[in-house]
């Protein structure tokens, strides 16, 4: 598991022998504020790397808010929204090339449990988006779960335009639906495409006609010790 | 040209047309992806300079070209978009696929959006490996395209019906 999907909770690595516990109060006051406004029950999770960044969960509710409350802190730069699949691979690692697994000699087969990352979560489903202050030079990460039976969410695009196609991408790669948005088109795949194809359990069909060849330089590379041509 | 239609053109006439025909080749730049940084190179910089080929490298219009070079990654939504412009151009026409991704999908060869191959779309005359290619790559698939002209029989190739693509 690496350091990013690892949750908040588990400490990997602490680090005891050095200075005790960084407290960042720049992002602190922040996280404050955005409590304050929003109001303690819809801030459900929060994160902050002290000197780093600052992670906010919020409720599906509060999603739309959070975005007007940033803005007028002076988050004003709109940086990207997405959304993150947590779901592990179903299809685990057996359409990769056996070379590919030789470092790896027993690659889990079994669904593992689902691990969120910073800042905790509930659901499969969760909404990623980061805004930015140029004059703070701060940014915040805010995330919001979504439940798998109703993936919707109110929308963004009124409170910054540019997220506009970054919702309509989010929709049509994971199939999450923005209540409000003024034009929910598919934006990249083909208007008659089939299935969100950033969703974990999106088959690559191509990986099953023709499974992936793993080392393919199998060829003695020229001017190596192994080469055999020596007419030139 | 009616004679070369009928297939009653003498041998030393028809030579003379395709090396006329290979020497003016009107070359469209559907540049896609990285391998457009290396067509453009190759094909409007002084260093490799492609008109001592015989190369012209700017037609306005696909209606005024001979050769297409498809430089890129081809997506399926991009795919009626190049049938269209294969279809506009007048025959005869030729077809450069330039990089891994138009020849075979290349590293997208898994994606859910990458069309497999410019050739599953239209017919490809000289394939150019690489990802990307050099300049001196596409030249040598310029220079390889000018053979397969200059050995052409026209009226084997009007023979039929027009090639319709889709």
């Amino acid at each position: 598991m690496s350091q990013l999907s690892s949750a908040d909770t588990t400490t990997e690595t602490p680090a005891e022998d050095e200075a005790p516990v960084e407290v960042d109060e720049r992002r602190q006051a922040v996280l404050d504020e955005l409590t304050r406004r929003l109001g303690a029950d819809a801030v459900v999770g929060s994160h902050i790397e002290p000197g780093y960044d600052l992670w906010v969960r919020v409720t599906r509710e509060a999603w739309p808010e959070a975005a007007v409350a940033a803005k007028a802190m002076g988050y004003t730069f709109f940086d990207f929204l997405s959304a993150i699949d947590w779901l592990p691979s179903p299809f685990g690692r057996d359409m990769d090339a056996q070379e590919d697994l030789l470092g790896d000699p027993a690659p889990a087969k079994e669904p593992q449990p689902i691990v969120q990352g910073h800042a905790g979560g509930e659901t499969r489903f969760q909404l990623l988006a980061r805004l930015y202050s140029i004059s703070a030079g701060m940014g915040v990460l805010f995330k919001a779960d979504l439940p798998d039976d109703d993936l919707s969410v109110g929308t963004w695009s009124e409170t910054f335009l540019g997220a506009n196609w970054h919702e309509r991408e989010t929709h049509e790669m994971f199939g999450i639906t923005f209540v409000g948005h003024p034009n929910l088109i598919k934006l990249y795949l083909p208007t008659d495409f089939q299935g969100y194809p950033l969703r974990k359990d999106f088959p690559l069909l191509a990986r099953r006609v023709r499974p992936w060849p793993g080392i393919v330089d199998v060829e003695p590379m020229p001017g190596g010790d192994d080469s055999e041509g020596d007419g030139e | 040209m009616g004679l070369v239609e009928s297939g009653k053109l003498p041998k030393t006439l028809s030579k003379l047309l395709n090396i006329s025909r290979k020497y003016s080749i009107w070359a469209y730049q559907w540049g896609l992806a990285c391998c457009a940084i290396e067509m453009g190179a190759a094909f409007a910089s002084p260093r490799y300079d492609v008109m001592r080929l015989g190369v012209i490298p700017f037609p306005a219009s696909p209606r005024q070209a001979d050769l297409v070079v498809i430089a890129g990654t081809v997506t399926d939504k991009l795919a009626p978009a190049v049938v269209r412009l294969y279809e506009q151009m007048p025959d005869p026409k030729y077809v450069i696929s330039m990089g891994s991704c138009a020849n075979c999908g290349g590293p997208y060869w898994d994606s859910y959006s990458v069309t497999k191959g410019v050739d599953q779309l239209i017919p490809v005359d000289v394939y150019v490996p690489g990802c990307p290619p050099r300049p001196e790559a596409l030249l040598e698939g310029i220079i390889l395209l000018q053979e397969r002209i200059a050995h052409e029989d026209m009226a084997e190739r009007w023979k039929g019906e027009p090639i319709v693509v889709g």
